[in-house]
C-alpha cells in the first residue's frame, strides 16, 4: 500500500478553547456529586422512567415534568471494553477498561473506568459499584471508577 | 404523492490513504465522471446536494463551501448534509427528496471525505464525545466499538471467528475492485492473530483511514426514461435515530440497533418488500467494523435477528452466495472515507446495471439495499433501489 505524501503541503493548526455549560440538569447532578457523593436521576412524571444522566426533559414523552431522585451508587454491568491504546494513540502493555453500568433505582447509567479487577474477571450482568474520589470538584472525575461489588459473607 | 426518482449515473474514483488532490479536485473528478456516466452536462443539473461527515478531518470548517465549484454547483441551489457516518446514505436520500417533492428534475449528489490531512483520525474522533459525562473518561473509537461488539456477541451468542470471516470476505472481494484501497487475501487465522484494539475487535476487523469521493446523479421519471431504457429506481428510503445518551437509554443493551430496524422497516414498506431475505438480490452493508456488517445484515432483514453468524458461516453473503453482501469489498476492503461511504449505493447501482466489472456477482440482481450508520450508536439510513 503506497503511503506517498503530496510533495507540496501547507502546515498549520486550529486551536480553539471552549467552556461548555453543563446545563441545568448537569449543574444539579455535578453539585450533588461534589457535595454529597450522591448520584441523582430525573424521573419522568409521565412514563416513570428515571434518567441517568439526568436531563430536564424526557425524550420519549417529550415533557419537562420531572422529579429529582437519588439513585444507588451501584448497579449492573451492561457492557465493557478493554483497550490496548491510550486515547492519544499510544500502544499499551496493560489494557485499561471502560464500562457502562445500569444504576439501581434508575433506567439509565454511566460510563466510567473499571478498576480493581481484570477484564477476564468481568462479565456482563455482574454487580458493580462506584468508588468516589475524596477530592471532588463537580466533575465526572469526582467518580474515581467502578469496581465489582465484593461479595460479603 | 412522491414522484418516482431514478439513479442515472455514478462517479467513481480510487480510494486511497492519502490523495494529492484537494477536496475540490477530488469532487470535480467524481462529479465529471458521473456526468459522463449519465451522458449529461453541468448545465443539465438543477441542484446539488453534498455530504461529508466530519469537517475536522480535513481541517476546513464548513467544507461545503469548497464543494460548490467541483460539484457543478456554480450559480445553482446547493445544500450540504451531515449525519455522521450515515451521511453516506442520508445524503442521497436528501437528493431523492429534492426530486420526489417535485422541486427539481436532475440533482447531483456528491459525498466526500479527506481524512489524511490530519495525522490522527483518532484524535479527531475523540472530539465527538459528550463534554461533561464522556470525554473526560477518554472514550475512544476502539473502546466504543468494543463496548458495542461485546454486547452484541453476548446477546446473540456470536463469535470472534464469525467476525473474522467478514474481514476475509470483504478484503478478498476488494481484490476485484479497481477503486479499492485495501484488498487483501487473508485467512480467518490471519484476522484472529491481528492485535486487539478492544476485545473482540482486532486490527483486521476495522476499516482504514481513507481519502475519497463518490457522486450519483438522480433524475425524475420523465428525465430518466429519456436518458435510459433501463432506469434504476429508488424504491424505498428510511432513516432512524436513537438518543445520544447511549449509556442512559432505557433500551441500553447496545447489542440491538432499534434505530436501524426502524430505518429498514420504512424503506421496505415504501418499496413493498415483505421478505427482504428473499426479495433482496444484493446488499452493500455498512461495515466499518466486521461486527457492524453482521448487525446491519440482521437489521436489514437479510438474515434473522441473531442469525448473522450462521449467514457468514454458510457463505450466504459471499460473492457467489445466495445473498451476496459487499462484493465490492465494503468499507473494509475498498476503504472508509466516512461520508463517501455512499460508495455502497454506487455499487448497488453497478450490480443492477451489470457494470460491476470483476466485482459483478453471478446471480441476476434486480433489487438491492444499502445502509449507513453514524453518531453515538445512533443513526441509520437505508435505501432500496431496483429495476422496473
Amino acid at each position: 500500500m503506497s503511503k506517498k505524501k503530496p510533495e507540496m503541503t501547507i502546515s498549520g493548526q486550529i486551536q480553539v478553547d471552549y467552556q461548555w455549560s453543563v446545563g441545568k440538569a448537569g449543574e444539579r447532578f455535578f453539585a450533588e456529586l461534589r457535595d454529597h457523593k450522591r448520584i441523582m436521576g430525573a424521573r419522568c412524571r409521565t412514563c416513570g422512567r428515571v434518567m441517568v444522566p439526568p436531563r430536564i426533559f424526557c425524550e420519549e414523552c417529550f415533557v419537562d415534568t420531572i422529579d429529582w431522585v437519588e439513585v444507588e451508587p451501584k448497579g449492573t454491568l451492561v457492557t465493557f471494553g478493554d483497550c490496548y491504546f491510550s486515547t492519544d494513540g499510544k500502544r499499551l502493555d496493560e489494557p485499561w477498561i471502560l464500562g457502562i453500568v445500569r444504576l439501581d433505582g434508575s433506567d439509565g447509567g454511566l460510563i466510567h473506568f473499571i478498576k480493581e479487577t481484570k477484564a477476564e474477571d468481568l462479565r456482563i450482568g455482574m454487580p458493580m459499584e462506584i468508588v468516589f474520589n475524596d477530592d471532588r470538584k463537580g466533575h465526572i472525575l469526582d467518580i474515581s471508577h467502578f469496581r465489582p461489588v465484593k461479595e460479603s459473607k | 404523492m412522491a414522484r418516482k426518482v431514478a439513479l442515472v449515473g455514478v462517479g467513481m474514483q480510487k480510494f486511497e490513504f492519502c490523495k494529492t488532490e484537494t477536496i475540490e479536485e477530488m469532487i470535480f473528478d467524481v462529479a465529471r465522471n458521473a456526468l459522463e456516466d449519465a451522458r449529461l452536462s453541468k448545465e443539465d443539473i438543477d441542484a446539488v446536494v453534498s455530504g461529508s461527515a466530519v469537517d475536522a478531518f480535513c481541517g476546513i470548517v464548513n467544507s461545503d463551501k469548497v464543494a460548490t465549484d467541483g460539484t457543478g454547483g456554480f450559480l445553482k441551489p446547493t445544500m450540504r448534509n451531515s449525519t455522521s457516518g450515515s451521511t453516506a446514505v442520508s445524503t442521497p436520500i436528501l437528493g431523492y427528496n429534492h426530486i420526489a417533492s417535485g422541486l427539481y428534475d436532475i440533482v447531483m449528489v456528491v459525498c466526500y471525505e479527506k481524512m489524511s490531512e490530519n495525522p490522527s483520525a483518532q484524535a479527531v474522533f475523540n472530539t465527538v464525545y459528550d463534554e461533561a459525562y464522556v470525554r473526560p473518561i477518554g472514550l475512544n473509537v476502539p473502546i466504543q466499538c468494543g463496548l458495542e461488539a461485546r454486547a452484541y456477541l453476548h446477546r446473540y451468542g456470536l463469535t470472534e471467528r464469525q467476525m473474522a470471516k467478514v474481514s476475509v470476505k470483504n478484503r478478498g472481494n476488494a481484490i476485484s475492485n479497481p477503486y479499492a484501497q485495501l484488498p487483501m487475501k487473508l485467512t480467518v487465522d490471519d484476522v484472529m492473530a491481528s492485535p486487539y484494539l478492544s476485545w473482540p475487535v482486532k486490527l483486521l476487523d476495522t476499516s482504514p483511514v481513507t481519502d475519497g469521493a463518490r457522486a450519483v446523479i438522480l433524475a425524475s421519471e420523465d428525465v430518466a426514461r429519456e436518458l435510459t431504457d433501463s432506469p434504476v429506481w429508488i424504491r424505498g428510503v428510511g432513516r432512524g435515530a436513537d438518543s445520544v445518551w447511549f449509556m442512559g437509554r432505557s433500551n441500553s443493551n447496545l447489542g440491538r440497533l432499534d434505530y436501524a430496524y426502524l430505518a429498514a422497516r420504512q424503506a421496505y414498506e415504501m418499496a413493498g418488500i415483505k421478505d427482504p431475505g428473499v426479495e433482496i438480490d444484493y446488499a452493500e452493508v455498512y461495515d466499518p467494523f466486521t461486527f457492524k456488517e453482521m448487525q446491519h445484515c440482521e437489521a436489514l432483514g437479510l438474515c434473522p435477528e441473531g442469525g448473522a453468524g450462521k449467514m457468514i458461516d454458510e457463505g450466504v453473503s459471499c460473492k457467489d452466495g445466495a445473498l451476496p453482501v459487499n462484493a465490492s469489498g465494503g468499507l473494509q476492503g475498498e476503504g472508509n472515507p466516512i461520508g463517501a461511504g455512499m460508495s455502497r449505493l454506487t455499487w448497488c447501482y453497478l450490480q443492477i446495471q451489470g457494470k460491476a466489472g470483476d466485482c459483478q456477482v453471478s446471480k441476476d440482481v434486480s433489487t438491492a439495499v444499502c445502509n449507513a450508520w453514524g453518531g453515538m450508536y445512533q443513526y441509520n439510513a437505508v435505501m432500496v433501489i431496483g429495476r422496473d
